[in-house]
């Protein structure tokens, strides 16, 4: 297909959802109509994209010098807006039931189909300029939805979020202008662009370069120390907590801890360096540190937040391991995870939106009353333990593997941390999941009368998540040889 | 009929049934669902039997992630396990036919107890390391509502214990399998081992290691000192057919896995002689001194029967890792003799419950007076744990201690026989106190009042079947041992 459609993926949601604030909807059902229609769109040009890949890079425009804002579509790009894509739409269609009595529907709609736009674009920029351009504006427009309700812990939690970005990002700025300066091609290359010695000055610079970059780019991934906006954050609306701050927004994060390692520094540089070795401990503490608050909070939604960041360092810590196998578990935990997580934040959501229960300990015998939303909410905690036959089970294997395949020690302690953040993971579910299903002997059910299962608004996306998660669970096969090819650098 | 049918068909049949149970729910069901369930039972029994019967199996049902396959293939230990846990169930399955009948829920309970049948069937025909992990999850979890089923408080939180223990030994487990993918020439179970001689020179430690995590992690579920702390705390709020199928079978899975590691992953001469075996050992021989220990000082029945279970699943772990045939042959025969018993004694105290609602031994006195088939068979059931000829607990101990001798390992051959030897006494002291209670009321006991209080063929004929079924392991023991000692020689190559 022509180029040019990189383009108008990125341009057309981010430009068209201005149009939901502006138009006056006689009713709300052309609003969610028109909504949609441009999310649904988006998304069928992206796989049509995907199904007939365009080769070249396309440059939307040119700052100073070589400075280019410009797309491509390789394998990575492909992994990451195949991803959103599906999931945008399905998340679109749930919020229109979610944000039904909550105010300034219009503008919540415009800014999170104006997000889709963003991470489209920083799926499928070719350079790192680029990528830290739609990085940055990813930051400014889902400002606005996590201080939606306006509330003054909103504002508190908006105010955090966009430090914490924002300070981040001006770390990831060091790493990006060392590797403007040094690298060459600016393309993002798989293998990295500072070979050939390109860089002659003290390989301990460069080491700290890369770990102030990746911990810049860590701040949106979730990474120990930087991770305190992300629990805080959950006081927006469900589908941003579950679309934003469990996919979109976070894998961005992750994504662009990948392109800097495997397509900017470059493995063979950083392996075996104390870089590599500072940003592996980083990550296995954030996966301990992480389970561990969540086992603590009894907030549905902070519980569940505190499980991103574990498993966000999942993915970091594939990337970490700056081997192709490690590149193919951080990519099948991204896809994994993104399953996993929307859909048991989808519940949570849907329990808060149909019975105002916020807390784990008001959800006694809620499995007879919404059995429903309990039987996937089980589910995905099943796959987020790693049982078998599910995709957490898959992609913990992949990164399991690709860290005893690379032989260090710290890589094994990292197995370790998998482990018992598995078991910390059933603990913090599995009591959620018995507390529903089995309440005590003497539970009277007349307390909850009002418990009832969603319409089929909000049970259609969950059903569809639930599908695709048995078919990664149980298929993963064309996933992972995909993910095989992207890691030869052949895609 | 094809045996590959035969084996997927023993799998999913009682799961399906399992789940069909769940459909009904209103109270007027019940004239279905008892039916449903015994003939399910039966007939799941009947395709194990075929199962048997039928030639070798080897099926890949797919392909997971190259070299991650769903593989199933029944050898000789895989039959072996399957015998045990068919018969144990159905026995139970019949008591709990009349046992649940004052509980609520039985839909429930009869549905997951088929379901976990099938399960423990996919998990004895499992041929390579990840699909025995799989099912071993998929029990664990299918389990939980069984032991919860009264939803007592205490009942959610001993439930949630067994969980978390189980998964803690299930991830510890798991971190020795990860790494058998890349030091094993491949994860399928073959007699002997499959460690890749080029990789092993130089990674002896972090392979000990892993088979010290596995061992350990399997073994949390058999219950070894000092992650025993579910199972009494499990037995006790569990329904008597569920206690008795946890104590008789759930906790054999992890010793059925610990073989299969052991013998089938990494070889008895990669462990003989190292620190692994003499850690496995020494936490096993103290696990069952204070196993018994602590079961002597219970008073709740089922909650000693609970600590006996700890240290009897320890004699089979002590005779495993002296790694010499013979007491290997011992572990297996107490593996058998073990089901049988445990079963049937917590199949008795379930009718006395039933009947009486007695839980601690200082009030079953003449017991044995009312309800003397019951106790006749828990008296005989006890008096093969304790290891009295002509059962079968004293077969498998007599090969325990010979084995434990002949094996020559410094300090254990001597220490692991003694110490069996004051276990038993200690067995003696905690088992026996029901039946001279029971019997012998003493002076005081009003005669008057006496009336027979047997509970129905349903419970009883089970009881008998078990009781019966320990006698006669002891008396003809060379109908087992021609199995066994297959068994073992395919384990030692020899």
């Amino acid at each position: 297909m022509n180029p040019i459609f990189l383009i108008i993926i990125v341009l057309f949601p981010a430009l068209t959802s201005v149009l939901i604030h502006l138009i006056k909807f006689k009713n709300r059902r052309h609003m969610m109509w028109f909504t949609e229609f441009i999310v649904l769109a988006t998304s069928l040009l992206v796989w049509a994209l995907l199904l007939n890949r365009p080769e070249e890079t396309i440059t939307l425009f040119k700052f100073t010098g070589n400075l280019s804002v410009s797309f491509k579509l390789d394998g990575l790009a492909c992994v990451f807006a195949g991803l959103v894509s599906i999931l945008w739409p399905l998340a679109t269609f749930y919020s229109f039931e979610y944000m039904k009595h909550e105010e300034h529907e219009q503008v919540f709609f415009m800014f999170y189909t104006m997000t889709y736009g963003v991470t489209l674009g920083i799926a499928t920029s070719s350079n790192i300029f680029s990528m830290y351009f739609f990085y940055e504006l990813l930051t400014i427009v889902t400002t606005p939805l996590v201080i939606h309700t306006l509330k003054k812990e909103a504002v508190d939690a908006a105010r955090k979020y966009i430090y914490y970005s924002m300070g981040g990002a001006a770390f990831a700025f060091i790493g990006m202008v060392f590797v403007i300066i040094y690298g060459s091609p600016l393309e993002f290359t798989y293998g990295g662009v500072l070979k050939n010695g390109s860089f002659s000055g003290n390989i301990n610079t460069l080491y700290l370069i890369y770990v102030l970059a990746f911990m810049g780019f860590g701040v949106k991934a979730a990474i120990w120390p930087l991770c305190g906006w992300l629990p805080k954050a959950g006081v927006a609306p469900t589908p941003v907590t579950a679309l934003l701050h469990a996919v979109a927004v976070v894998k961005s994060g992750a994504y662009a801890t990948m392109r800097l390692t495997y397509y900017c520094f470059g493995v063979d540089l950083l392996k075996g360096s104390w870089a590599q070795e500072t940003i592996l401990v980083f990550t296995i503490i954030t996966i301990v540190y992480g389970c561990s608050m969540a086992v603590k909070d009894r907030h549905i939604k902070r519980r569940l937040a505190y499980s991103t960041v574990s498993n966000l360092s999942y993915i970091l810590f594939g990337v970490a391991l700056m081997s192709p196998l490690g590149l193919i578990g951080a990519l099948s935990h991204m896809i994994a995870h993104a399953f996993m997580k929307i859909c048991s934040f989808f519940c949570a959501g849907a329990i808060m939106y149909k019975t105002e229960r916020h807390y784990v300990y008001q959800l006694d015998g809620f499995g007879r009353k919404m059995p429903k939303v309990f039987t996937i909410f089980t589910i995905s905690a099943f796959a987020l333990m790693g049982v078998p036959g599910l995709p957490g089970f898959v992609s913990k294997f992949n990164l399991a593997k690709a860290a005893v395949e690379s032989g260090s020690v710290l890589a094994y302690v990292g197995v370790g941390a998998l482990l018992v953040s598995a078991l910390l993971t059933a603990i913090y579910m599995l009591t959620i999941v018995v507390r529903a299903f089995f309440p005590k002997d003497d539970f009277d059910y007349e307390t909850i009368k009002d418990v009832e299962d969603p319409n089929y608004i909000m049970i259609v996306p969950l059903t569809v998540f639930v599908i695709f998660m048995l078919i990664i669970g149980l298929y993963p096969k064309p996933l992972l040889d995909l993910f095989a090819t992207i890691a030869a650098g052949n895609f | 009929m094809n045996p590959q049918i035969i084996l997927t068909t023993s799998v999913l049949f009682p799961i399906l049934a399992g789940l069909i149970l769940f459909l009904f729910k209103k109270d007027d069901d019940k004239k279905i669902v008892y039916p449903v369930f015994g003939i399910s039972l039966l007939v799941t029994a009947l395709f194990v039997i075929l199962l048997l019967g039928a030639g070798p199996v080897d099926i890949t049902v797919f392909e997971l992630m190259d070299g991650v396959a769903i593989n199933f293939r029944l050898d000789n230990l895989g039959r072996f396990f399957l015998v045990i846990v068919s018969l144990v169930w159905v026995m139970a399955g019949l008591f709990s036919l009349e046992y649940i009948k004052h509980e609520k829920r039985q839909n429930r309970f009869f549905g997951f107890y088929l379901i976990i049948y099938g399960v423990l069937i996919g998990l004895g025909c499992s041929g390579n390391l990840i699909t025995m992990y799989a099912f071993y999850e998929f029990m664990t979890i299918c389990s939980v509502p069984i032991v919860l089923h009264n939803q007592k408080r205490e009942a959610i939180m001993a439930a949630l214990k067994f969980l978390f223990y189980s998964f803690f030994g299930a991830y510890m487990a798991l971190f020795g399998i990860y790494f058998m993918f890349k030091y094993c020439i491949t994860v399928d179970f073959i007699p002997g081992g499959s460690l890749n001689p080029a990789l092993v020179p130089g990674n002896e430690t972090l392979l000990l290691v892993c088979v010290c995590l596995m061992i350990f992690g399997f073994s949390v579920k058999a219950g070894m000192f000092p992650l025993h702390a579910w199972l009494p705390a499990a037995h006790p709020v569990a329904p008597a057919p569920a206690s008795a199928v946890l104590s008789a079978i759930i906790v054999k899975s992890g010793i059925f896995a610990i073989l299969r590691v052991v013998f089938y992953i990494f070889g008895a001469d990669f462990i003989r002689g190292t620190w692994v075996q003499q850690l496995v050992l020494i936490t096993s021989l103290m696990t069952v001194f204070m196993g018994s220990l602590l079961a002597f000082r219970e008073k709740v029945l089922k909650k000693r029967l609970a600590y006996s279970t700890v240290s009897q699943l320890s004699y089979i772990l002590f005779g495993i890792m002296i790694l010499n045939p013979v007491s290997l042959t011992g572990s297996l025969f107490h593996v058998i003799a073990h089901a049988f018993i445990k079963s049937a004694l917590f199949l008795s105290v379930g009718a006395i419950i039933y009947k009486t609602g007695l839980t601690t031994i200082d009030d079953m006195k003449g017991i044995g007076k009312k309800m003397p088939v019951t106790i006749w068979c828990y008296t005989i059931c006890s008096l093969g744990l304790i290891g009295i000829p002509p059962t079968g607990g004293f077969i498998s101990k007599w090969y325990l201690a010979t084995g434990s001798i002949k094996s020559g390992i410094p300090v254990f051959a001597y220490l692991g026989p003694a110490i069996l030897l004051v276990s038993a006494l200690l067995t003696a002291g905690y088992l026996l106190p029901v039946t001279i209670k029971g019997f012998f009321p003493g002076e005081d006991y009003d005669y008057k009042n006496h009336k027979n209080i047997e509970p129905g063929i349903y419970m009883v004929l089970p009881l008998i079947v078990l009781a019966a079924l320990t006698l006669l392991l002891g008396i003809y023991p060379s109908v087992a041992s021609v199995y066994i000692n297959d068994i073992v020689n395919t384990m030692f190559n020899m």
